[in-house]
């Protein structure tokens, strides 16, 4: 109805109705560019649902859908959805979420859970008490929007309308409804995404948005770092920044110059209020003609208002390209702060309104376009709303007769700007007229009274002729941390304040001249003495750092020329002469820290950076070095393996007497309370709490117990049945040995598995049923109340010491004898320490090389406190022993190693024993949960994770088991393969690492270190985080330094990681760990300074983005790092 | 205004190592759970924010490592956090006796407010059970502590258990503030968030660039 229309009321209401759909419409695509996504739970969604929603319920034709009360528009949906497919998944679908909320995840919504979560959702009951209200309401548009089905259902509506809709309808007219469906295409193409709850959307933005607003910002992703010279003030940081950002924002802004800002700010967040934000207004930036449409926002932050205007280009051109060159559009966008603005000149012609913003240094903003309308005058008013309570507009906009503010009256002057003092006489100017000239002036009473201050001193000390009292002008000065001390005034601004109590008319001109002299001439000092205490302070911290810093690296900087490809194969065997020795050391590490190693040949040189193999030492020697080392290794662990067998057999007893009292607890509860229960047992407790630590040992010995082996908890209680735990310990040690590598002989293994079958007897077997079946459960319950019984008992240790007995007559006399003579004096509670021991294995040791004090026999009576020297352990040895004769029968086995005299060492401290248990439980906790990504660590490769860690804790038991250690052998592990060897190489890397543990210094020291280089080389981070310096330890670095970056990368580039910390030892730097993560912070520190992070942003941050950094780029900036300290030292 | 949240509570979770502290993380900010878990190392937190009785309540919560070596690391996060969630495994009664250390340790090195809860956690391993519920009733009574068993593998009372301390500490905060302020004034957590914010004055360094 074109023509007829344009008087029509109805038209102006649909005009009315469309330009809100346009309005939120255009919201929603911002904030999709912005933010990348937008939540489903967004305001603009539910916005934008509304205005659609208007626009569907004008004009629809109630009658023929009257039966439907709730809403109308949901009613249409439900009736289109038998001629539109789409509306019909729709209808589905709000079907589904209105009838059966509880039920909903379940009927197939679950693909875009789009709007209210469902009342009983799993969030828990404090989630289900609100759902928020916008949630339910405009509910199948919210899901037509989601399911992106949105535009095509009006689509259907607008060519279907004559059946809904009245003539004059909005959906009708062939003009507004084809823009209705039209606008709506748009955001039906946008992502939503639900992410977790609401919860996210309150949340902080993941690392990887983080990340990803940054570069998006940043335009292209320009390589961090070296583009920034060695100390360099924060000018000049500043400046590198503002390259991308812009040309017009004013440099040394507190809030953040660069484009980042933009992408982020532009938002609503929590760092910046949105006051006012007009699309399409126009703004002639230098170097280009035509004036461009853009946005123009303004924002609180917490220092001040700022002006931001972004060009169209920038705000939609993100889906399309995100290679394209858009840092001319960065140049061209503008931020300005409103404590920089002096002067807000208004021009009001006929075609447009313009403002043009003059800074304090007198330089005018390009003029800023609005169209007109009172665009421009609602900008002001929000201006002036945003400098409250600080500061304001000087004159203030006046409100008239409530229908809210105009240009003031009789308060502004048509007056160009330079000139000083031309005007004093104001003229009318009719705001009907609507054009005309206006300038206002921004007054900050903030730090008015401040400067008055300032004022009043500086005069008295120069001597300043008398001058007539005047307003503090605020307005000169600056917010900005730099230039505030400089209280330069503009006398002669004080001449446009023509304002009561003063006039311009009343200052003469010459005392003006000589007063601005003299603030020149101040300020002219100030510039000077500044400049050179700054100078002054700048050298000395110079010579401070160089002798702080000239410790962490090498004087000498070794040349990189060649190194391009590193330490290839060729170059490696060019290197190796005939017998195989590599002599020239220094070239390798040179290769090495330059360009890394070729992945083929890593497991030769690795030993040797690690100083393993010596360089020049030939293949004979190294083989040779190689089977000591492993004979080495076999025999500790044969020493480690005794112990562990100890530990099993007492770990099973603890398991198996909690499990039955608690069997009897809950079955006690039930008649009796069970208070009581709590007594009965008390003594048993104290008899438990005495063991080592008992961790679950089910999973662990998943690992290396056979199946049948395995319910081992129903099996051991039974004290009677002592010879099949010693079955089960003897099979696990077989198994530990075949782990080993050493395959048993067919032999020994059929003996042992019949053995253990015989010994099984069928009442056992029930037992086990049972508690595997929790069906069964409850009639087991009396059979191991039984078995508890017999547990208690043990607390007089009269059985067991029998049993103990019995399975040690087969040996010798004089130790049965000792070791009953020892149990007898045994206060009885100690009793269950010597229930340890695999007594039939004793027996299969047929010849049992009796247990003659091998090296461990002389180490523990020593480590023993109470000189309670345990005999029982010798049978332990035995049970070795048993291995042996299967081991030495295989021809290509390298053991005469485990011989019995290092082997059965025989005697332990309880002391040692239980230092050992506790040590053991943690390697198993971490071994298993040690990188299972990883497709190398199957079960096979854990365990020999696990005899790595565990040998390398018998060695160092005063340390112990600390976790990280498995992370730290894992690499080696997967590089050399070889149990012996990775050990070795982790013994070598736990001499520089332990201190890094939380018992050696190392840490603190890291810490301490990386502060004073990061202040050294970027001292704009380290003022944000001495800013937000709650924490003086830099915990953020702290899995980095523990781990040598092991968690922070994958495991290809912890390779290179760890080659480079390795050469960088006799390269560059003994502590190249501490470039390497100064690298990874530089990598991300305009992300870091962008959003302001403290130190548990920080932490949360590289959390998240570990295993994600760029490797290659961030060790070679570890290494120009390396070489700027240098430089820096070496130019004293 | 863009306020992204109401209160923020600093949450902590100590225990035994393996005892699952990482788990019931996990099933509380991703709602997931994942049987290959790696050991915590240092220091890690995890953020979400609850709707509490109307209130934006961000939580944030501290993961720590179990083993007591690295107490030194995680005694420095005693200090600023508000609820400390005590977790033990109920198939390993170590764990569960040393939850007494751990009070003794929050004791000293928490602040004396700090809201505490304990938790029992994998209960859904009963077949390997070694600490019965009533244990744990009972410990929780003895130190006056809410306890509650959990499972992260089945996400059983993990939400619960977090929303209770979060509601315990909300509930404290608003009385200490009615006792100190008049009401309507903002939460000192709040406040605290806030004033981070603002930058500290410069160094030399960039009085500096004056140059």
């Amino acid at each position: 109805m074109p023509a007829a229309t344009t008087t029509d009321p109805s038209t102006e209401q649909k005009d009315r109705l469309i330009a809100a759909v346009k309005k939120e419409v255009k919201h929603l695509m911002e904030e999709a560019v912005t933010r990348k996504f937008v939540h489903e739970d967004s305001g603009g969604v539910t916005a934008l649902c509304g205005a659609v929603e208007a626009c569907l319920g004008q004009g629809l034709r109630r009658r023929a859908l009257g039966l439907f009360k709730t809403s109308s528009t949901t009613a249409l949906l439900h009736k289109i959805a038998k001629h539109c497919p789409e509306a019909a998944l729709v209808s589905a679908r709000v079907m589904a979420a209105e009838g059966a909320p509880a039920t909903r995840s379940a009927s197939g919504v679950e693909r875009r859970p789009s709007a209210p979560r469902p009342p009983l959702n799993k969030r828990g009951s404090g989630s289900l008490l609100s759902q928020p209200a916008s949630q339910s309401r405009y509910l199948w548009i919210r899901i037509a929007l989601f399911e992106r089905q949105l535009a095509k259902i009006i689509e259907h509506l607008v060519n279907n309308a004559n059946r809904y809709y009245e003539r004059d309808a909005l959906v009708a007219d062939p003009d507004y409804g084809s823009i209705l469906s039209s606008l709506l295409v748009g955001p039906c193409a946008l992502e939503y995404s639900k992410a977790k709850a609401p919860a996210c959307f309150w949340s902080d933005p993941p690392a990887d948005e983080l990340v990803q607003r940054h570069r998006m910002s940043a335009g292209t992703t320009t390589p961090p770092s070296v583009r920034r010279p060695i100390l360099n003030f924060r000018r000049s940081l500043n400046a590198s920044s503002d390259d991308t950002a812009s040309s017009n924002t004013a440099t040394g802004n507190a809030t953040g110059s660069s484009a980042k800002d933009y992408v982020e700010s532009l938002h609503q967040n929590s760092r910046a209020t949105l006051l006012y934000g007009k699309n399409n207004v126009r703004v002639q930036p230098k170097d280009v003609e035509e004036p461009m449409p853009g946005y123009l926002s303004l924002h609180q932050t917490a220092a001040g208002l700022i002006i931001k205007w972004t060009p169209n280009q920038l705000m939609n051109g993100y889906a399309e390209s995100e290679g394209l060159d858009k840092s001319v559009y960065w140049a061209m966008s503008l931020q300005v702060c409103a404590w920089e603005v002096v002067y807000v000149h208004v021009h009001r012609s006929q075609a447009s309104d313009a403002l043009i913003l003059v800074g304090q240094d007198g330089v005018q903003r390009p003029p800023i376009q609005f169209p007109k309308g009172g665009h421009l005058l609602s900008f002001l008013s929000n201006f002036e709303t945003g400098l409250l309570p600080h500061g304001q507009l000087d004159p203030p906009l006046w409100s008239q007769r409530g229908s809210g503010k105009v240009f003031g009256r009789g308060k502004t002057r048509r007056r160009p700007m330079p000139s000083l003092c031309e005007s004093g006489e104001t003229e009318e100017v009719d705001w009907e007229e609507a054009a005309g000239d206006y300038v206002f002036r921004i007054v900050n009473n903030a730090i008015a009274d401040r400067e008055a201050m300032r004022h009043s001193l500086l005069e008295r000390a120069v001597q300043s002729p008398p001058r007539t009292p005047r307003r503090p002008l605020a307005s000169t000065s600056t917010t900005s941390s730099d230039s505030s001390t400089m209280s330069v005034d503009y006398p002669q601004s004080i001449c446009f304040n023509s304002q009561p109590p003063l006039t311009p008319a009343q200052l003469p001109p010459v005392e003006q001249a000589a007063s601005i002299e003299l603030v020149c001439s101040t300020m002219r000092r100030q510039i000077i003495s500044r400049a050179f205490y700054g100078w002054l302070a700048y050298c000395r911290h110079l010579s401070t750092v160089r002798t702080h810093l000239s410790g962490l690296v090498h004087p000498h900087i070794v040349p990189r020329d060649g190194t391009e490809a590193g330490l290839t194969e060729e170059i490696w065997r060019s290197m190796m002469d005939d017998e195989g020795v590599v002599t020239d050391k220094d070239e390798v590490y040179r290769l090495v820290y330059y360009g890394g190693i070729q992945h083929d040949i890593r497991r030769e040189v690795w030993p040797y950076l690690l100083g393993y193999y010596e360089f020049g030492s030939t293949a004979e020697q190294r083989s040779s070095q190689d089977a000591a080392c492993r004979r080495q290794y076999e025999t500790t662990m044969s020493e480690w393996l005794c112990v562990e067998a100890i530990v099993r057999q007492r770990d099973r007893e603890a398991t198996a007497a909690s499990i039955a009292r608690l069997t009897e607890a809950t079955g006690k509860s039930k008649s009796t309370d069970v208070v009581d229960s709590g007594e009965v047992f008390e003594d048993d407790c104290s008899v438990i709490s005495d063991n080592p630590p008992i961790v679950s040992p089910e999973p662990c010995e998943k690992e290396q117990l056979k199946p049948e082996s395995k319910p081992v908890l129903s099996r051991a209680p039974s004290i009677d049945e002592v010879e099949n735990i010693e079955m089960d310990s003897k099979e696990k040690e077989n198994d530990e040995s075949t782990v080993n590598g050493e395959t048993e002989t067919g032999d020994s293994k059929d003996h042992v598995d019949i053995d253990s079958l015989n010994d099984v007897d069928d009442d056992e077997v029930y037992i086990k049923s049972v508690v595997e079946n929790p069906d069964m459960r409850r009639e087991s319950i009396a059979e191991i109340k039984r078995l508890a019984e017999g547990i208690v008992q043990k607390g007089d240790g009269r059985r067991l010491l029998c049993s103990v007995d019995s399975g040690n007559m087969t040996l010798n006399g004089n130790d049965l004898k000792s070791s009953i003579d020892e149990n007898e004096q045994n206060p009885p509670q100690q009793q269950h320490t010597s229930v340890i021991i695999t007594n039939p294995s004793v027996d299969l040791a047929v010849s049992g090389s009796p247990a003659s004090g091998g090296t461990t026999a002389n180490v523990s009576p020593a480590r023993s406190p109470l000189g309670v020297v345990r005999e029982e352990s010798q049978s332990a040895g035995a049970s070795f022993d048993t291995l042996e004769p299967s081991i030495d029968a295989r021809p290509e086995n390298r053991s005469n190693c485990a011989s019995p005299a290092s082997s059965n060492g025989g005697v332990y401290s309880n002391e040692l024993v239980e230092s050992f248990a506790l040590n053991l439980h943690r390697i198993e906790k971490d071994v298993l949960r040690c990188d299972r990504n990883y497709p190398f660590f199957t079960d096979e490769n854990l365990d020999k994770l696990r005899n790595i860690m565990c040998t390398y804790v018998w060695e160092h038991l005063d340390m112990g088991y600390m976790q990280g250690m498995c992370d730290l052998a894992a690499p080696l592990l997967v590089m050399m393969r070889e149990e012996a060897v990775a050990h070795a190489l982790f013994a070598r890397l736990m001499e520089r690492a332990k201190d890094n543990f939380p018992s050696g210094q190392a840490m603190d020291a890291h810490f301490a270190d990386m502060r004073s280089l990061i202040q050294i080389l970027d001292c704009e981070l380290y003022e944000l985080m001495h800013a937000h310096g709650d924490y003086t330890h830099f915990y953020f670095c702290y899995r980095w330094f523990l781990l040598d970056f092991k968690r922070e990368l994958l495991y290809q580039d912890v390779f290179s990681a760890w080659e480079l910390i390795w050469a960088a030892r006799y390269v560059a730097s003994e502590h190249m760990v501490l470039f390497i993560a100064l690298a990874l912070l530089e990598t991300y520190r305009d992300v870091i300074l962008a959003n302001t992070m403290d130190f548990t942003d920080i932490i949360k941050f590289f959390n998240e983005m570990a295993e994600r950094h760029d490797a290659s780029a961030v060790l070679s900036l570890a290494r120009d790092l390396v070489l700027q300290v240098q430089t820096l030292i070496e130019n004293k | 205004m863009a306020k992204t949240y109401d209160y923020l509570f600093k949450l902590l979770l100590i225990g035994d190592s393996g005892v699952g502290k990482t788990s019931i993380l996990f099933r509380f900010s991703e709602d997931a759970f994942n049987i290959s878990f790696i050991s915590t190392i240092g220091i890690d937190f995890k953020i979400r924010t609850i709707d509490l009785d109307g209130k934006k309540v961000k939580l944030q919560i501290w993961d720590t490592a179990g083993q007591e070596r690295f107490r030194t690391i995680t005694t420095a996060y005693y200090r600023g956090s508000m609820g400390i969630m005590l977790v033990y495994d109920v198939t390993n009664e170590k764990s569960f006796e040393n939850i007494k250390n751990w009070i003794r340790n929050i004791e000293e090195n928490a602040s004396a407010d700090v809201e505490k809860m304990i938790l029992g956690n994998k209960c859904d391993l009963d077949a390997k059970r070694q600490v019965s519920k009533e244990r744990g009733e009972q410990l929780a009574i003895e130190y006056q502590i809410k306890f509650v068993e959990t499972s992260a593998k089945d996400s059983l009372n993990v939400e619960y258990a977090f929303y209770t301390l979060a509601r315990d500490i909300k509930a404290k905060m608003e009385k200490k503030q009615e006792a100190s302020n008049p009401p309507g004034a903002r939460s000192g957590a709040h406040q605290l968030r806030a004033n981070e914010q603002q930058r500290k004055p410069t160094s030399w360094l960039s009085r500096c660039s004056v140059l």
